[in-house]
């Protein structure tokens, strides 16, 4: 039983990592760009929340989940505008990467020295004690809600790419952006709105995970790992793979903590080694 | 030819003359500093090989280093040798570590494959750290029992040093007047036509990344060596390759005198931030990564990369 529960604990763990390779996978599937900065955004979505439920401590930290998502909307799309969209036009491979990287030092060396080392966590409050009993098991209510809206959040992203207006000028972008830009359509307009979306999907889900793991400014590298390889084992390229992989990537870690206390990463870093060595194409695959 | 030894002979003296002399005239720790300078070079060159003249980034050269370092510390404890004789099991365990690593990692493209060499380095880490045997997550100093004159080992880890810091540079200079070294370039330039014209790419590749693994791990080896204590926290630092990195950045990618110049210019800055301006050593990496950021966006090519632009081929899409 205790097995079981691991299991289901994982996968609820799962909807926020597949959250963390989101992010990342939108940006690479429209820009063909690896944020390196990521797993610094995910952290600031966290920082921000502490602020957020220090300054307003009679709401609910729930309630300001979609606080953090906007300002990560605006921080994503100034971040493209500012900096990303120049790196870009150059053309070449390596240059938004060394960008981003910089990015990122600069990033977690400033939250080192404006909030100190310390490891932190958001007390969530009265949700995130609560639990319910299913079939014998005991599931906390806050990771059902977190990964209720990680679904929701993968199913309005769907929506959006497939069936809108928006989302049909993202799709040609990516595509083939000069011939978009000849129909009238401004790529790096269309880039700051898709880097928008995956900062704010990235300080959310930072945000949420704050209220059950505790974080320090470092934690940044290994959530952008955790997103690297979601990424990597649902598929280059297919969101719903990213899901699959988030769920499969949580179940791994959570197994692995409970047969070996303090490697649960290893176990998750041993399933993305597997996923290489036996499906290099991933879960879903890239029809490329 | 003539230009070869012209350049060759002057670079190849004063090193020598410098790990011959400098140890009479002047103190440990400057002679530390200098060491861990020329050893900061050496690993940006092996970087620089990879990124600036192949094409392949990596963020998880710290696996290669730390890889060297353990290789060393395990072998001079097992044999009971001094350090010195079992250095040149460091760039062996590397080399065979990238050539492992390889056919793995090839299968990831651009920033997966940097990643994804990041992530052997946080395996490495997370097993290291676990592992007893290898000191655990506390570390483990350099088994000295094989020393037989311990006063002379810092003069030794700084001649070491010297060779290890001039001759890894040796080797990419002799690499890139080589064919091979124009195959990477032509790989790095243009993948397709690399191919087109018969040139093997994938083992182009694997020889670049197996030298790059196993100069790194030198260089690592000797680094650790002459720092005598070893631990996974700061072996498996991702600032290692912060370091290169930016280095090389500064100085000027795909160039043999980039890492030289920047691993100057680095140390340069952190001594100017750390002891002139007395700031703590956050704001230094901050200034770097600014740094860096301003670097891609103006002149991709590195400071020195602004003055001898050269001409390039356009990339194909």
């Amino acid at each position: 039983m205790d097995w079981i529960a691991s299991v289901v604990n994982g996968a609820l763990l799962g909807g926020l990592y597949g959250l963390f390779g989101l992010g990342l996978a939108l940006v690479f599937g429209v820009m063909r760009l690896v944020n390196l900065a990521h797993g610094e955004f995910i952290v600031m979505g966290a920082f921000l929340g502490v602020g957020l439920v220090a300054t307003l401590p009679q709401v609910p930290p729930m309630a300001l989940a979609p606080v953090v998502a906007l300002a990560g909307y605006g921080v994503g799309w100034v971040l493209q505008r500012g900096v990303v969209n120049g790196a870009l036009r150059r053309g070449d491979a390596l240059t938004p990467l060394m960008l981003t990287f910089g990015l990122s030092v600069v990033l977690r060396n400033g939250m080192v020295s404006l909030f100190g080392a310390d490891p932190r966590a958001i007390d969530g409050g009265a949700l995130t004690s609560a639990g319910v009993d299913v079939a014998g098991l005991r599931l906390g209510i806050y990771p059902l809600v977190v990964l209720a809206a990680a679904v929701l959040l993968f199913a309005a992203l769907h929506w959006l790419l497939r069936h809108s207006e928006t989302g049909r000028v993202m799709r040609a972008t990516a595509d083939a952006p000069e011939i978009a830009r000849l129909m009238g359509v401004s790529p790096e307009r269309v880039f700051a709105r898709v880097t928008g979306l995956a900062i704010a999907f990235a300080m959310l889900a930072g945000f949420l995970l704050a209220q059950r793991t505790s974080f320090t400014p470092f934690s940044g590298a290994e959530r952008m790992l955790v997103a690297f390889e979601v990424v990597i084992i649902g598929g280059l390229g297919s969101f719903w793979g990213a899901l699959a992989g988030g769920v499969l990537l949580g179940i791994a870690q959570v197994v692995g903590q409970k047969f070996d206390s303090n490697a649960g990463a290893l176990y998750a870093h041993g399933l993305f080694l597997l996923v290489l060595l036996f499906m290099p194409r991933g879960l879903a695959g890239e029809r490329r | 030819m003539k230009h070869t030894l012209v350049v060759a002979l002057p670079v190849g003296l004063a090193a020598a003359l410098a790990a011959v002399l400098l140890p009479h005239l002047l103190d440990g720790g400057t002679l530390r500093l200098l060491a861990e300078l020329l050893l900061a070079m050496g690993m940006a060159q092996m970087w620089n090989l990879l990124a600036g003249y192949t094409g392949m980034l990596s963020l998880g050269h710290q696996l290669f280093v730390a890889a060297g370092a353990y290789a060393l510390f395990e072998a001079t404890q097992r044999l009971g040798l001094a350090p010195a004789w079992t250095l040149p099991i460091a760039p062996i365990v590397g080399g065979l570590l990238a050539a492992l690593l390889a056919p793995l990692l090839f299968r990831l493209r651009d920033a997966y494959f940097a990643i994804g060499l990041w992530v052997f380095a946080e395996i490495g880490a997370l097993l290291v750290s676990k592992s007893a045997a290898l000191g655990g997550s506390a570390g483990k100093p350099l088994d000295l029992s094989g020393v037989e004159d311990l006063e002379a080992l810092g003069t030794l880890s700084f001649r070491l040093a010297v060779l290890v810091g001039v001759g890894l540079l040796g080797v990419v200079w002799a690499l890139m007047r080589s064919p091979l070294g124009l195959a990477l370039r032509t790989v790095r330039d243009n993948e397709l036509a690399a191919r087109s014209i018969g040139v093997d790419v994938w083992r182009v590749r694997l020889v670049a990344f197996v030298v790059s693994g196993a100069g790194c791990a030198l260089a690592g080896a000797a680094h650790y060596m002459g720092a005598m204590f070893l631990a996974p926290d700061a072996a498996f630092d991702i600032n290692w390759v912060v370091m290169m990195m930016f280095a090389t950045l500064i100085g000027g990618v795909g160039t043999i005198a980039g890492p030289v110049l920047g691993v100057l210019a680095w140390f340069a800055l952190r001594e100017l931030f750390a002891t002139g301006l007395g700031l703590p050593g956050g704001w230094y990496l901050i200034g770097m990564g600014l740094f860096a950021m301003a670097v891609s966006l103006y002149a991709p090519r590195g400071l020195r990369g602004v003055r001898v632009r050269r001409a390039r081929p356009p990339r194909s899409h």
